[in-house]
């Protein structure tokens, strides 16, 4: 499979690209900064991008702002954001029309070198990664009438895997239950949380995310 | 009755013209007066029957013209400058100018003897010229009048009146010479009529000069009560609205006004000395009398002192306040230098390292006691990380800067400890140092909310409103927060009015806490 890096640090880009080879990934581009990266998607159609968020010139959220360009203008390249801040409104901004081949984990995920890759694989096959960490902030989230407080532990375990993007599979062979009995749980959350029930797995994402998030008046031009 | 006018204009003229001169010799405006009357009674001879007279008063016929147009835009100093001068020198050249070309190609008959050929036709158009350029330079004198109007002296404002309703006759008339219109001769002694007028104007002028000096023994009253700011009853006595008075403050070496802020000494201020050094300025319009500034100067001397002193404290108390907001922005950005060396150091250089550790382990097959020991190092590294991370995130919020207010204040709800309904109005980015400020507000209250309010829920308003941002954080909960001593809002308040701010806190006991911050960002 064909990966581009974005990471100002040549420690972490050298890193990184190693650690990708060493999987059997093909880095077909190592870049310095977001308009180098974009370049490189653009010439080199790879299969996923692992874009740091912050980049020179400004370093504020240039790779943000290039994998959003990205995931519109080459819908063949899914974008995996690397962070070192847990922003659950900046990953909603990357997952802002679908959630499909996207996305945002803390840097520190990539020590856990199964659990990083497993990740890349599944951005790069148009599902979702998000953050443990952003999504448990979300669902520790205090709202009015709390719905999340009808779930049972179990119950939760499976939203929070689902947030993060993993499959009924996935979630499956996480919580050692079979195939059927994580069919079951999701039908059920679903049902007390009163979201509908949708097709994909990454649409399922985006809805169990939207859900989570913070009800916001929001007027951003 | 011709003959009587011109005997009026030349009496009127330099009769108020010796007057001014006498009275105020400094200023030009006196004798220009007497050579107006002069040269308008000069240009009488035109009438006479001598050649040599009458060929004098055909060459200053028109400079007449000329003379009025200086007259009117000299007063009240004599001088006249700027776009008025260019408009003079061209009336003076043209009048001339023109006036002995026509002359020398034989134009006014016979008893011309500057004449040098007979050109009649050339004579004639060279004069309509002549007689069209003055009457659209009166035309545009009238417009400079009308220009100063908008920012004179009072007593100033009816002359000026007048002397554009002069100006706009004498042009009229002039239009009239060149068409030989029926009504020429009661338009031109109307005009004159006018003209004559003008000098009664300029006295009367004097006149209210002299009313308004005995307004300075009603400003000696009032001064007596020692108002906080002198300005209006300077105004009154000066009777120009563009009046105030200007403070010198040797320690800053600058002057400063009635709210102590630096300015610049104009042109037209009378300076008002003690041993030698001024001690304050009095700003005043040109036109105002040199007499009735010296008179107002010594009746505010009296007084100078203390509103000096109130000035002084104003100066202090704003350089306090600048020092303030200059130590609050030095600590923002060097919080924010520091935030950026955490990530692109420390950091960086964690991440690389449980990198390192993690490609390791997963190359490593060997004895589970160092895969053990390898797992133990990688979890203390990440938690080492998870610290950095708080850390960097209380010295700065990077995702601020990045992506503004309402990114950031959706994380800042997410987590925090009640149920936050936000409410976010913006539709651009504001200063950044606006922007944090604003982000402290809301995070210092919601901690506060979390900590002591035992509330149920706290919502979040942001919203622009004119030239400042209105930040409101409230809750259902306790009320009765200590306001007073809470380093966490007195902290805030100081971040708030640094800005020029202000920040006010409602809390009463049993009704919930309501925090206000309005910050101002335009």
């Amino acid at each position: 499979m064909r990966v581009a890096i974005a990471e100002d640090s040549v420690l972490l880009r050298e890193g990184l690209a190693r650690l990708l080879t060493d999987a059997g990934f093909e880095v077909v581009a190592r870049c310095g900064d977001a308009s180098a990266l974009l370049g490189a998607v653009a010439s080199l159609r790879p299969e996923v991008a692992v874009v740091d968020i912050r980049m020179p010139p400004t370093h504020t959220d240039e790779g943000l702002r290039a994998a959003v360009t990205i995931r519109a203008e080459h819908p063949g390249t899914a974008v995996l954001v690397l962070s070192q801040h847990v922003e659950p409104a900046l990953a909603m901004t990357l997952f802002a029309d679908s959630a499909a081949g996207a996305g945002y984990l803390l840097k520190d995920r990539i020590s856990d070198v199964a659990e990083f890759l497993a990740a890349v694989r599944r951005v790069a096959a148009g599902c979702t990664a998000v953050d443990p960490i952003i999504v448990s902030s979300l669902v520790a989230r205090r709202r009015p009438d709390d719905p999340l407080a009808t779930l049972t532990p179990r119950e939760r375990e499976v939203l929070e895997l689902m947030a993060s993007g993993h499959s009924n599979q996935g979630i499956a062979d996480r919580l050692y239950l079979t195939l059927r009995a994580v069919e079951k749980y999701v039908s059920s959350v679903f049902g007390k949380l009163g979201l509908p029930s949708t097709g994909g797995e990454s649409r399922r994402v985006l809805a169990v995310l939207l859900f989570l998030r913070p009800e916001t008046d929001r007027n951003r031009g | 009755m011709q003959a009587g006018l011109f005997v009026w204009i030349l009496l009127a003229y330099v009769f108020c013209g010796l007057l001014a001169w006498t009275r105020r010799p400094e200023s030009g405006f006196g004798r220009l007066m007497v050579v107006v009357g002069f040269g308008a009674a000069l240009s009488n001879l035109a009438w006479s029957a001598n050649p040599v007279l009458f060929t004098v008063g055909q060459a200053v016929d028109l400079l007449v013209v000329a003379l009025f147009l200086h007259v009117f835009l000299a007063f009240p100093s004599g001088r006249v400058a700027g776009p008025a001068r260019v408009v003079v020198v061209v009336a003076y050249a043209i009048s001339i100018g023109l006036q002995l070309t026509v002359m020398l190609l034989g134009g006014f008959g016979d008893g011309n003897l500057l004449a040098i050929t007979d050109a009649p036709g050339a004579a004639n158009a060279v004069h309509a010229v002549e007689l069209v350029t003055l009457s659209g330079l009166l035309l545009v004198g009238v417009g400079l009048l009308g220009v100063r109007l908008g920012s004179q002296h009072r007593a100033v404002r009816w002359l000026v009146g007048s002397f554009a309703l002069g100006l706009v006759a004498l042009a009229v008339l002039l239009v009239m010479g060149l068409f030989v219109a029926a009504g020429f001769t009661l338009v031109q002694r109307l005009t004159l009529f006018v003209l004559g007028l003008a000098p009664v104007a300029f006295l009367a002028g004097l006149l209210d000069a002299r009313l308004a000096r005995a307004s300075v023994g009603d400003l000696v009253v009032e001064l007596r009560a020692e108002p906080d700011d002198l300005t209006p009853a300077l105004v009154r006595a000066l009777r120009d609205p563009t009046a105030s008075l200007l403070y010198w403050l040797p320690q800053y070496r600058s002057w400063v006004d009635h709210d102590g802020s630096p300015v610049t000494l104009p042109a037209s201020a009378t300076l008002i000395p003690r041993d030698g050094e001024p001690v304050a300025a009095l700003v005043h319009h040109p036109s105002v009398e040199a007499e009735l500034v010296r008179a107002v100067a010594a009746a505010v001397e009296m007084v100078i002192d203390n509103a000096r002193l109130r000035a002084e404290l104003r100066a202090r108390l704003s350089e306090v306040r600048a020092s303030r907001a200059r130590v609050i922005e030095a600590g923002r950005t060097e919080r924010r230098r520091l935030e950026r060396d955490l990530h692109d150091g420390a950091q960086q250089r964690l991440v690389g390292l449980s990198l390192r550790l993690g490609l390791l382990e997963s190359h490593l097959d060997g004895d589970p006691a160092v895969r053990q020991a390898l797992a133990e190092a990688r979890a203390e590294v990440a938690t080492s990380l998870s610290e950095l991370r708080d850390l960097a995130h209380g010295l700065y919020p990077a995702v601020l800067s990045g992506h503004g207010l309402a990114v950031a204040l959706e994380s800042v709800a997410a987590q925090a400890t009640v149920p936050v309904r936000l409410d976010v109005r913006l539709d651009d980015r504001l200063p950044e140092p606006v922007e944090v400020a604003a982000y402290y507000v809301v995070c210092e209250s919601l901690t506060n909310v979390g900590r002591h309010a035992n509330a149920s829920s706290a919502s979040v308003e942001v919203a622009p409103a004119r030239k400042t941002l209105v930040v409101e954080v409230s809750d259902d909960g306790a009320g009765g927060a200590d306001t007073a001593s809470g380093s966490g809002l007195r902290g805030l308040a100081d971040r708030v009015e640094a800005l020029g701010g202000t920040l006010r806190v409602w809390s009463p006991a049993g009704g919930g806490t309501r925090v206000r911050a309005e910050l101002p960002c335009g």
